[in-house]
């Protein structure tokens, strides 16, 4: 008996302690005064930081119905593991900012996420942010849009523009074979000089392609779309040709595939991949990095044969979601909140002052409200041209996988010589239509 | 009498059986359910797929690596680090004061953040460090975490750097046990500094030394941040352990279901292990006439 009593306590013992740890976050979520309270879950920068809270500020003093707790998404180990714990643990926030299409992907196949056109007033957020065009290729296989884009950078190559002089340049060379031409002069006068120097170029983390090889690829590619659905529709000749411009490149020392601090402002390298929140530390770090003066940018360079002015890139686009397990009240409210924040092209101006990261409009080039900092920051000129221009991430919940698939059996092998384009393009081909199987 | 004793006994362990029914037990049992499920700990739908998680785990080639790189590890962690905590315990124990200082500046780095420490070994090998600057000058061009063995011996390093502190303490500890009494009948009977090392320090000091290496050969399953942070995993799955493998089929790849199977295998081939190798060295201990 006495023992049964024992046993009893233990484990009452263990389940209060269970119970205690659980969330009580939907008791919480509207206080008796009627106060909707959000979670809203910003990308760790500082600046994207600032403006959202900044943000929930002025919406709060309009609406004193609704409170917004603006935090920062840890990124220890990754933003995508905070949140998968947050859910699977049940403290998602309401409504988070910073996340890529592909993992919206796996979100969304996994109904962790609200379709946001199935809540009353997405379209005239879309209206009011004039971004029809723009979020477009965001909709998903199943018809619906998870995510609401906040900005797009049409991903550019930076080039050095002070070594391009030096070897008889005035303007980036735009097709392979004139890089391979640079090449044999940038190495016959600076041996230890690289076109490309990036210890990424031979890493296999999926999002690593996002910034080499799905830039050039997008380019030779005209923009296909590499992955439909479920279905691996990528252009062979497009990525065997990406492939072999790169081999090319290794074969005659152009490449710098090992870990190298700052290659592009220390003129390591003559070029590299380029996002607009490179100017933000560079304001800080290496102010003397100076757009037209000793570096420009273009977009990536095309096949021979292909014209250089139709060359499309990479997407970094991330954007807005509202997450199935907030209450019905508190994704109305996220909406809602969402909705007075693009109301006001002003806000996404201050946006684009602070964060320097373009955002998610059509008439990003158009807009009076925006050509202010255009005018005021030049370098961001060609990327608010390209966003449409700008292909987004495959849509896959896979993505993940299908990415270090393309890295481990194609791309770092070929980075490192140990397989030809061909070879290692089919072995890419063949696991990647392996795994969407 | 007995029977007070006994609950006393039940209410100063409770704590520590609690903590291990929620934070071991009740864990390994989910992880177990899980591992026969496709679930990704968030869907609300999921299926029961019986063995498929560890069949596919079984035949993937990044298991293959993660199984073998702990082995890797282990060739060059643990006798770096037990030959580099035996010369500093040996060291410290022979300074005539301030054994404690030293031992907790040796201690440091156990305390140091593996983020730090790796990013720090990152600028130091960087391309452009001055480190691989010099080499070049003499025709020594290295990449680092690039190349197999490297990457492997500098994650090793870093590790061991990081504690022969701690089981520098461990065998200063031992060390300060063995009675002097000992290498005075010794010094009497004209026993040499080398003999002494080797014919009575070593011996005396095996009980610790066995500690120390059961201790080394542990961590080497369950090495993470260091090579999150280093190489990812990489070159070619080089430096794939096995918490690096369930992490990226967990968290990236987001199937909770086969990174539970990944890691109950992990789980049996550590346990396997660690058996092994401490029957071995209880064999060579025996042996030796050391216990």
């Amino acid at each position: 008996m006495k023992r049964n009593i024992c046993g009893l306590i233990a484990i009452i013992m263990v389940f209060s302690i269970l119970a205690g740890c659980s969330s009580k976050k939907n008791d919480a979520a509207t206080t008796a005064d009627g106060v909707t309270t959000i979670e809203f879950w910003a990308a760790n920068n500082p600046t994207q930081q600032a403006y959202w809270q900044e943000m929930a500020k002025a919406y709060e003093l309009k609406n004193s119905k609704v409170k917004i707790n603006v935090s920062v998404i840890k990124e220890s180990p990754s933003s995508e593991a905070t949140i998968q714990a947050a859910i699977a643990g049940g403290s998602a926030p309401t409504i988070s900012e910073n996340i890529n299409r592909g993992f919206a992907a796996q979100l969304s196949a996994s109904k962790a996420l609200v379709p946001l056109d199935t809540l009353t007033g997405f379209s005239d957020i879309i209206t009011a942010r004039k971004m029809s065009s723009t979020i477009e290729p965001w909709k998903f296989a199943d018809g619906h849009q998870y995510v609401l884009p906040i900005y797009s950078n049409a991903m550019l190559f930076g080039w050095r523009l002070d070594l391009l002089k030096e070897l008889g340049y005035d303007t980036p060379p735009q097709t392979f074979s004139e890089i391979l031409a640079l090449n044999t002069k940038l190495k016959a006068k600076y041996p230890d000089k690289f076109i490309w120097a990036k210890g990424d170029l031979a890493s296999s983390t999926a999002w690593k392609r996002w910034f080499d090889f799905f830039m050039i690829y997008n380019a030779a590619s005209n923009g296909n779309k590499f992955i439909e659905g479920d279905k691996f529709v990528g252009d062979d000749k497009a990525g065997i040709a990406t492939l072999q411009f790169v081999d090319d490149l290794r074969k005659n020392k152009g490449i710098l595939a090992q870990n190298v601090a700052d290659p592009f402002e220390t003129s390591t390298s003559l070029f590299i991949d380029l996002g607009p929140w490179t100017f933000t530390n560079w304001a800080e770090k290496f102010p003397e990095m100076k757009y037209n003066e000793n570096y420009t940018l273009s977009m990536p360079p095309v096949p021979d044969g292909v014209d250089p002015k139709a060359s499309k890139t990479f997407a970094d686009t991330k954007g807005l979601v509202i997450y199935a397990s907030a209450t019905k009240e508190q994704q109305a409210a996220a909406l809602e909140f969402v909705k007075w924040v693009y109301s006001d092209p002003n806000n996404d101006a201050k946006w684009f002052e602070q964060t320097k990261l373009p955002p998610a409009r059509d008439d990003l080039s158009t807009n009076e409200s925006f050509k202010v900092i255009l005018d005021k920051n030049p370098e961001l000129k060609p990327y608010a041209e390209n966003v449409p221009n700008a292909v987004p991430p495959m849509d896959n919940p896979k993505f993940n996988d299908l990415q270090t698939i393309l890295g481990e059996e194609a791309w770092t092998k070929v980075v490192r010589g140990e397989i030809d384009p061909t070879t290692g393009w089919e072995n890419a081909k063949k696991a990647i239509e392996e795994a969407l199987k | 009498m007995k029977e007070n004793n006994n609950r006393l006994g039940w209410f100063f362990t409770s704590p520590y059986l609690l903590y291990s029914i929620v934070f071991f037990l009740i864990p390994l049992i989910w992880s177990f359910y899980l591992s026969f499920t496709n679930w990704d700990l968030i869907a609300p739908d999921f299926q029961y797929i019986g063995f498929d998680n560890f069949v596919k785990a079984i035949k993937s080639p990044s298991v293959h690596a993660a199984f073998w790189v702990t082995y890797k590890f282990m060739l060059v962690f643990v006798p770096l680090v037990s030959v580099m905590a035996l010369i500093v315990a040996v060291l410290v124990h022979s300074l005539p004061r301030y054994k404690s200082l030293f031992l907790v500046g040796f201690f440091l780095p156990y305390l140091s953040s593996g983020v730090v420490s790796s990013l720090i070994v990152q600028g130091f090998l960087s391309f452009n460090s001055p480190v691989n600057i010099s080499l070049r000058k003499i025709g020594i061009h290295i990449d680092w975490l690039g190349t197999s063995w490297s990457a492997l011996f500098i994650v090793g390093l870093i590790l061991a750097w990081k504690f022969t502190g701690y089981y520098a303490l461990i065998l200063t500890a031992s060390l300060e046990s063995i009675d002097q009494e000992v290498y005075e009948a010794a010094a009497i009977d004209g026993v040499t500094g080398n003999q002494r090392f080797w014919s009575i320090t070593l011996p005396l000091l095996y009980p610790g030394f066995y500690t120390t290496l059961i201790l080394a050969f542990g961590v080497t399953f369950g090495i993470f941040t260091e090579v999150y942070q280093l190489t990812g995993g990489g070159p070619n799955f080089a430096t794939n352990t096995w918490q690096m493998e369930i992490f990226s089929q967990a968290f990236k790849n987001l199937q909770a279901g086969y990174a539970s199977a990944v890691a109950l295998l992990a789980a049996i081939a550590t346990f396997i292990s660690i058996y092994i190798i401490r029957k071995l060295l209880e064999m060579w201990g025996a042996r030796n006439g050391w216990v």
